[in-house]
């Protein structure tokens, strides 16, 4: 990426080829360093807030570093600054599309955060792709299902719907969870078959989505979770989700989870009951 | 003589009273009485820089209860070990009911899972946690009459809808929503575009809420009210010129119109700042010496007393003893009253701290005059490892009454918005006649697809609903969709705006939001004829666009009367195609001006030349343009990102110009020259705007009135590139 970024300044940049360029929020390219010096990520992600304006060739190479930073709050601001600089945005994304296909986990991670941060619609197809791979971690994965939320578009649909299917169990609750959340999504059928995974956190997950969508064809498998789930988060997203369904089938599930051990269950199962009219 | 103590030495420091006698294990109660504090502990951080931060998670925090409430009180933990599921909690907020016997809080369980609304029973400790979704966060609850709970969640209240984003800290906004203390009823309140946070309850019933109002230049959170069962919004604190600092947060009620807040800036300062003392309206002391506020009270009539004048007020980083308060509660309502607050010491800006490897360090104090009439602050708890945050005394309190406006069935869901004079207005004199209509606009922001800016005039997206005319007594009222940010204009004949509200707002479904004028001066009254106003006489305007569904809302055709959003690459670009391009091609000449951007420092230089045609930007100018999408004819009209042009010191020297200013059509130089003909409530060609001769003359073929009207619908809504129209984000791909 430091290769990566010196070339784009120098094809960019002609206003600004070795000027300090403060800015008028008091941004530099040296603060910049500076607070990547300290390690802080407070301190990185104010300085690049603060440069938000600044145009700044050297900035463009310690920021476009920052874009391999092992903590994604980190990457995440650089790939904000670097959205605000739509022809530097382009060449980066023409880069980081090529590392979906070729590159190793850590590289898959850090393009998937970069496209999907920026919006890079276009990267899409490039995403259905990448998401197949059998030779990237969980890492990698979590970041392309983080990409297709934040880019929240159906054309990510495939990519979800693979994760789901994966073998880390991080990346299937992550992928059900960001399925409601993509522009005009009707079909919860993908996370109804969630419901009996063999993960808690999955089934959690699941739970929430079915209810929020309204997916009736997860209501027996809920009122089978809400009572019989070992995890009390599991019963407590299905007893919601039965109250958001509605289903007079549910009165007998929620009425016994109203007496659920758990405090995090009885209080949410009582409310679904009584909203089931 | 200020003196503050700077280290707490716990079991030795103790709570003087006022009158500067007693002990805090004596009989002398002090501003603090002899109730318990309870007390919010969270494991210090430092990533909660911004105000409306609220997803920070780290777990082990703890509600305890200070009895007595000195420093020598016993701590007693009463949340959250009683359920296993609660181990790793973190909890960023609660609120005391009003018979001292329920906590209402907000707490995470773990790092996967989204911050929920639990109960707590006093009598017992029994924790439940309430019905709300399990994949959207829940925060701020505070207790409202009627059993119910206040709170602010990203929950959306438009089904299908995403959340609006803020630009800023790149959040989900949080919004207003209520629900019932046994978990039903759950409801969310309409949007702002972007967050509402810190809401309070206050003795007349009203919520208070810190809202931040983003619409172009304007970038600052104040203080706002509404019902409890948020309608009827109205301004608080902040504005007209009367604002302590670019944010107020945290609000609580001293006594009737009069608060403590927190005066701080956007970011860096971990929600955390100076203490103001808000007085709203007239200043009145009853014989008790009790101060409060609430005749006439207004924004502009509002004064504050900066309590702790040493605090910064922005987000530069605070020095040794001075510190950051982090909220503050009050314990009497006398001229100098006293508070119970929260406070770290040190700089407490959250970069100097991550530099540094440290976090703020808030713990309890009392802040309370002393007997010369100086304020001190006195510790009562700190502990080294936590935030000791959010101190209230477990006190019984008297209930206000339930607050609510009327909701009308008949309305169809929508939203009845209207005024009964919109010449009365404490902010612009208008000249009878000079008002056509108010051109009404629906606000949303990049959750809709959009690329980060909208245009380089960092407007947010807007969609024109309609333009509800003015009736001859000068009131006006239309129908628009509920539940989604509306921005007001008056226009005149020409269709040009001659004054914008400068916020956003919104209201519920079969709500009447009925103004007396166009921001009429809040202490007084609205005089009018008996009877009727015409407006209602003839019926609220209705506005095609507005029955439709969001994503609807767009223009079908570019007439007068059907167009919604204006897309630079549609029908401004055909007008510059059809008309203009054989001149204005980005030949350098009379008919195409040149100006020069040039770094002071390094000598190197960029040249543009005017060029309305539909070409994207050259590359060298992308980074100036702001997009990769915007075209020359846009960067010759609209201008550069003059905000990146600030930021590098970059000069402009020849002939620069801009064309179109946003929110203002009649003085935007592309309209002058042009001169628009009359828009209502007829078009006519025969009636110009200016008395100057018309660009087009003897030029070439005039615009018709529909293209004079994309036009100045183009610069007063922004001067934005995208619409709903040319979303990138509704392609394939």
């Amino acid at each position: 990426m430091m290769k990566l970024g010196t070339k784009i300044a120098a094809v960019t940049f002609v206003l600004l080829a070795a000027g300090p360029a403060l800015a008028g929020k008091g941004g530099s390219a040296a603060k910049i360093q500076s607070a990547v010096t300290s390690g802080s990520v407070d301190a990185i992600v104010a300085e690049i807030e603060r440069a938000e304006s600044l145009m700044c060739e050297r900035c463009v190479g310690i920021v476009t570093n920052l874009l391999e930073d092992d903590r994604y709050a980190v990457r995440e601001a650089a790939a904000w600054w670097f959205a605000k600089r739509p022809a530097i945005k382009d060449m980066l994304a023409t880069q980081f599309v090529t590392e979906l296909a070729s590159g190793d986990t850590i590289a898959v991670r850090n393009a998937a955060d970069f496209l999907g941060r920026t919006m890079t619609y276009t990267s899409l197809p490039a995403l259905r792709t990448a998401i197949k791979r059998t030779d990237v971690g969980a890492d990698a994965k979590l970041a392309m299902v983080r990409a297709v939320k934040y880019m929240a578009h159906q054309s990510g649909n495939p990519v979800l719907t693979v994760a789901m299917t994966d073998a880390d169990a991080t990346v299937r609750a992550a992928a059900v969870a960001a399925w409601r959340d993509i522009r005009g999504q009707k079909d919860a059928t993908p996370a109804v078959s969630l419901l009996a995974d063999g993960d808690a956190q999955v089934r959690a997950e699941a739970a929430t989505v079915v209810g929020a969508m309204g997916g009736v064809a997860g209501l027996s498998t809920l009122e089978a979770l809400v009572v019989g789930d070992p995890d009390p988060f599991v019963r407590r997203n299905a007893a919601w989700a039965l109250g958001k369904l509605g289903a007079a089938s549910s009165r007998t599930a929620l009425t016994t989870a109203s007496t659920d051990k758990s405090g995090v269950v009885r209080g949410v199962a009582r409310a679904a009951l009584a909203s089931i009219k | 003589m200020k003196q503050t103590m700077k280290t707490l030495a716990l079991g030795t420091a103790l709570v003087t009273a006022v009158t500067g006698a007693g002990c805090g294990s004596d009989d002398s109660e002090g501003p603090l009485g002899t109730d318990p504090l309870i007390i919010l502990q969270r494991p210090k951080r430092n990533e909660m820089g911004d105000i409306f931060q609220y997803t920070s998670y780290v777990p082990k925090a703890r509600l305890i209860k200070l009895d007595p409430p000195t420093a020598d009180g016993t701590q007693t933990v009463i949340c959250c070990d009683q359920d296993p599921a609660l181990a790793n909690i973190d909890i960023s907020g609660y609120d005391i009911s009003f018979d001292a016997k329920q906590i209402v809080f907000s707490g995470k369980l773990a790092a996967n899972q989204a911050y929920g609304l639990f109960i707590l029973n006093l009598d017992d400790g029994n924790v439940e946690q309430l019905s709300t979704d399990p994949g959207r966060d829940y925060v701020s609850p505070v207790f409202l009459p009627g059993d119910k709970i206040l709170y602010t969640s990203n929950a959306v209240v438009e089904a299908g809808a995403p959340q609006h984003r803020d630009e800023y800290e790149r959040g989900t906004t949080l919004q207003l929503g209520r629900i019932n203390t046994d978990g039903t009823g759950d409801e969310l309140g309409p949007r702002n575009l972007s967050h509402r946070t810190f809401p309070t309850l206050t003795s007349d019933g009203r919520i208070m809420f810190t809202q931040w109002d983003h619409l172009g230049p304007l970038n600052a959170g104040h203080l706002v009210f509404a019902n409890q069962d948020m309608t009827n919004l109205r301004e608080g604190f902040g504005k007209e010129g009367t604002g302590a600092s670019n944010s107020t947060l945290k609000a609580q009620e001293i006594a009737p119109g009069r608060f403590v807040a927190i005066a701080t800036a956007r970011n860096r300062t971990i929600q955390a700042g100076a203490l103001i003392d808000i007085r709203l309206g007239d200043v009145v002391t009853d014989d008790d010496g009790n101060v409060s506020a609430a005749a006439r009270a207004t924004e502009a009539n509002a004064t504050f007393r900066d309590l702790t004048p040493d605090v910064p007020h922005d987000n530069e980083p605070s020095v040794e003893t001075v510190g950051r308060y982090y909220d503050a509660y009050p314990l009497d309502a006398r001229d100098k009253a006293s508070f119970v607050v929260s406070w770290a010491d040190g700089p407490v800006e959250s970069e100097v701290l991550g530099l540094a490897g440290l976090e703020a360090n808030f713990g309890v104090y009392l802040y309370a005059p002393n007997s010369r009439g100086t304020y001190e602050r006195r510790p009562i708890l700190d502990d080294p490892a936590m935030w000791d945050v959010f101190p209230r005394p477990l006190r019984t309190r008297t209930a206000p009454p339930v607050v609510a406006s009327q909701i009308d069935t008949n309305l169809g869901g929508m939203t009845l918005l209207g005024a009964m004079d919109v010449y009365q207005s404490s902010l612009k004199t208008f000249d009878q006649g000079d008002i056509y209509g108010v051109r009404i606009s629906e606000g949303f922001s990049s959750e809709e697809g959009f690329p980060e800016m909208f245009g380089s005039t960092m407007f947010e997206g807007m969609a024109t609903l309609g333009v509800a005319p003015v009736r001859t007594d000068g009131s006006w009222a239309a129908l628009v969709p509920a539940n989604v940010p509306i921005r007001i204009q008056t226009v005149d004949k020409f269709g040009m705006s001659n004054f914008s509200e400068p916020v956003w707002f919104s209201g519920r479904a079969g709500e009447s939001r009925f103004c007396g004028g166009c921001h009429e001066d809040r202490a007084g009254s609205t005089v009018i004829d008996p009877g009727l106003t015409d407006a209602i006489a003839a019926g609220p305007t209705t506005f095609v666009a507005a029955t439709k569904p969001r994503d609807d809302r767009k223009s079908s055709v570019y007439s007068r009367d059907a167009i919604v959003g204006v897309p630079w690459d549609g029908p401004v670009q055909a007008i510059f195609d059809a008309k203009c391009v054989s001149c204005h091609d980005g030949v350098p000449g009379p008919a195409n001006p040149s100006y020069t951007i040039t770094d002071p420092m390094t000598g190197a230089a960029l040249t543009w030349t005017f060029d309305l045609r539909g070409d994207t930007l050259p590359a060298e100018f992308v980074e100036l343009g702001g997009d990769s999408h915007f075209t020359r004819s846009y960067f010759s009209i609209v201008g550069p990102d003059m905000e990146a042009i600030e930021d590098a010191d970059l000069v402009l020297s020849g002939t620069f110009k801009v064309y179109m200013e946003p929110e203002n059509a009649r003085g935007s130089l592309l309209l002058e020259l042009l001169n628009p003909v009359k828009q209502f409530p007829n078009q006519d060609t025969g009636v110009r705007a200016f008395t100057t001769t018309p660009h087009m003359q003897g030029k070439g073929p005039d615009l018709t009135a529909d293209e004079f009207y994309q036009l100045i619908l183009a610069a007063d809504n922004g001067a934005s590139f995208f619409s709903r129209e040319n979303n990138p984000g509704l392609d394939i791909y």
